[in-house]
């Protein structure tokens, strides 16, 4: 709130590098090592403009707001006609898009590492990527919403299909058909809004629904509300569309899955953070979130119990605690709204960790089947060491980060009398040790009795076209970014203030002051 | 006395479909937790329905327990519901979306 | 009794136009006729979001030398409604782009394009 700064100048970086960087890997094609340095060299160009950054706005076309006096202003917390769109970069969207930043890095480098060709375009499009989420998660006007919404399902079915299998080219179809759905959806509300406000600022649309009488009116915006709903879930993988999240999460590399789930957690929780301040006072519209999210967690982890590889239980996995966040945003309380989002940020952190052990598995060639891959741990003991802490700080054991995020969660429930919810919270959570510990216990703990690897045979699990030779040694670098994670993730969970304090301001103000971004 | 039988055998034979084959193996183990998880879900859904009204929560929850006492095997019909078929995914998306704006229409 | 404007019956056709592609994408079982069917929809969408600004005797939103600047904004039809369009038509090309693309890569690998066989479900 005290952000009056406008026109910042480090807004329009996060999406002009990226797209720079996007178009010069692609005319560099394939050649690997400039390819490997410029990516390298841009993303952690963006991880300091992230860190560095100071809060703000950036309005397009640089015109201040127009005040209902005729005079103008630049300070967000007075009254005023924005006449434009606009971005803005508070607390919120520079922890996450710090985060997001630190995991380009190390996707850029792991897929640089990993992959033989079509490098260029690959690498691209996870830089792009990276600048749809962070349009989405700065964006305060529909227009930019629909359209971050829009390219980042495009992308997304483009690093899915990357990978060469047929899975994942039927999962990025699939995913490409609803994105037509749900984008037409989100066009419709978009005009339905802009149709009874005249606003594309979301603040001015706000200021206008809680000012004027809209009874007559109301109709066009429960529809509105259902097909933002619409979109929400489709942008976030939450059910009914779980089956096909789930399938893009578990048919990609696992490297661009930590990409691809960072990007739809931004999206939930900026379209969450929206849907909230638009409509969070028409009647059944929290309820009907909380439903969605409630029917998410139990149904992502019921599937992440009967999967048979920990690719596919991570998807679920994925997919299950994307449930958690909204379920936090969906209370819209200030405690459970700063759980979710707290909640955002951990689960970020432990879910790479996760699958970045999954992608290290691969390197020992026999995919991430529990009934192909043996023994890990006697030839990875650090890397057994890594996947387990991961699993503790996503089933919230205490020292990790996990627990801090879902004990707010869980108290949020019970305040707002909902214990159920609350006992649903605490299921899910052990219901995730248990589904993590069986592929754990599989492929780490148990002694491998399958002596020869079955190529063929591994299903989808198994890495086949354009990863890198079987039984290579795992990189040093991928031990060297759990590291940093693991680093992170004890010390959100030592010391959770240092991450609250980031989201705590957004809570305030999405329940508060909801016109305020 | 006999409803109580049969009720027992139900669940006796019930657990004992798991069991059958060659025991137990850590795809079943999956299967047998997330049939039971599936079932606790469904009670603690039904009862969610009491912030409605409470005899609504206690029909809803004793209907429950008869419908996972009935339909079991669940997670059989779950794992069906949850294939990611493109057709199966838009009709749950329609009849969701049509839930969606039923609910808070009503609710005007 | 409603109306029947030009304006309540281009709502009309595009909701039907809307409902024959949501109709199509669920029912036709040909990926390219569920991708004309995406088309479909997306032209409906593209239809009622112009006819919503539309209305009798409205001008076109753009100021020429000949209007009078007074009576403009009172005149003029609702802009935003053609501003989303365009954008939609370049997210509805490009969105069908990818579908081609990745139906052509799935009609060589299954030498079919039928939905029920290509996009069946396959896992462990």
């Amino acid at each position: 709130m005290s952000a009056v700064a406008t026109n910042l100048w480090t807004i329009p970086l996060f999406v002009i590098i990226p797209i720079i960087t996007a178009i010069l890997l692609n005319l560099l094609y394939n050649k690997s090592r400039t390819i490997k340095v410029i990516a390298i060299a841009s993303s952690i160009v963006l991880f300091v403009l992230a860190l560095i950054s100071p809060y703000g706005f950036q309005w397009f076309t640089g015109q201040p707001g127009v005040t209902p006096g005729g005079t103008y202003t630049f300070d967000a917390s007075i009254f005023s006609y924005r006449l434009s769109l606009e971005y803005y970069f508070g607390g919120l969207q520079q922890i996450l898009i710090t985060i997001m930043s630190l995991l380009l890095v190390f996707v850029v480098f792991l897929s640089a590492s990993s992959l033989r060709k079509n490098i260029g375009p690959y690498i691209a499009l996870i830089f792009l990527l990276f600048m749809s989420s962070a349009i989405i998660i700065m964006v305060n006007d529909f227009y930019h919403l629909w359209i971050g919404v829009e390219m980042g399902s495009l992308l997304l079915a483009g690093v899915v299909a990357a990978s060469g299998e047929s899975i994942s080219q039927k999962a990025a179809l699939k995913y490409t058909f609803f994105s037509a759905l749900s984008g037409a959806g989100m066009a419709i509300a978009l005009a339905m809004i802009l149709g009874v406000t005249g606003y594309s600022n979301i603040t001015n649309a706000i200021q206008y629904i809680m000012s004027d009488n809209l009874s007559s009116l109301s109709g066009v915006l429960y529809i509105a509300f259902g097909f933002f709903v619409l979109s929400w879930i489709y942008a976030g993988g939450l059910a009914p569309i779980h089956p096909l999240k789930s399938d893009v999460y578990g048919s990609a590399f696992p490297h661009a899955t930590v990409m691809l789930q960072t990007q739809s957690k931004l999206m939930i929780v900026a379209m969450g953070l929206i849907i909230l301040r638009l409509f969070g006072t028409l009647p059944f519209a929290r309820e009907v979130m909380l439903s969605v999210s409630v029917l998410t967690m139990i149904m992502g982890v019921t599937m992440a119990l009967i999967q048979t590889d920990l690719r596919w239980t991570l998807a679920y996995l994925v997919v299950a605690h994307s449930g958690l966040v909204t379920l936090g945003i969906s209370l819209g309380t200030v405690q459970g709204i700063t759980g979710g989002l707290f909640q955002a940020v951990n689960d970020i952190v432990y879910m790479s960790v996760l699958l970045i052990c999954c992608e290290a598995v691969m390197y020992f060639g026999k995919g991430t089947s529990i009934k192909t891959v043996g023994g890990i741990a006697k030839r990875a003991p650090w890397l057994a060491l890594a996947v387990v802490i991961g699993a503790f700080a996503a089933s919230g054991v205490p020292p990790f980060n996990g627990f801090q995020s879902e004990i707010i969660l869980i108290q949020a429930s019970l305040s707002s009398g909902l214990p159920e919810v609350a006992a649903i919270v605490l299921m899910v959570s052990v219901t995730t040790f248990i589904a993590l510990f069986k592929p754990i216990y599989n492929i780490f703990l148990k002694p491998d009795n399958s002596p020869i690897a079955m190529e063929g045979d591994a299903g989808a699990g198994i890495a086949t076209m354009a990863m890198v030779q079987p039984t290579s040694p795992v990189p040093k670098s991928i031990y060297l970014f759990l590291a940093i994670l693991i680093a992170i993730i004890i010390v959100l969970g030592v010391y959770p203030q240092l991450a609250l304090g980031f989201v705590q301001d957004t809570a305030i103000k999405v329940v508060y002051f909801p016109w305020v971004p | 006395m006999g409803s109580i039988e049969s009720l027992y055998d139900k669940i006796k034979n019930f657990t004992a479909q798991f069991f059958g084959g060659k025991g137990f193996s850590s795809t079943m183990t999956g299967y047998t937790t997330a049939e039971l998880q599936a079932s606790v879900f469904l009670l603690v859904l039904a009862s969610l329905f009491r912030i409605f009204s409470v005899p609504l929560g206690i029909i809803l929850v004793i209907a429950a327990i008869a419908g996972v006492i009935v339909f079991a095997p669940l997670i059989v019909t779950l794992e069906r519901e949850n294939e990611s078929d493109l057709n199966r995914v838009l009709f749950w998306v329609v009849i969701y979306f049509a839930i969606i704006i039923a609910v808070t229409m009503w609710g005007r | 009794m409603i109306e029947l404007t030009l304006q309540f019956l281009s709502f009309m056709a595009s909701a039907l136009l809307i409902l024959i592609g949501i109709a199509g994408m669920l029912f036709l079982d040909n990926l390219i006729k569920k991708i004309i069917a995406f088309t479909l929809l997306s032209d409906g969408v593209n239809l009622a979001l112009v006819s919503l600004g539309y209305f009798e005797g409205g001008v076109v939103a753009i100021l020429t030398p000949g209007t009078s600047v007074a009576e403009f904004p009172q005149n003029a039809v609702l802009i935003f409604g053609p501003g989303i369009v365009l954008t939609n038509i370049v997210i509805g090309v490009s969105t069908t782009a990818v579908l081609v693309a990745l139906t052509m890569v799935l009609y060589k690998r299954y030498g079919t394009l039928k939905a029920s066989k290509v996009l069946k479900g396959e896992r462990k």
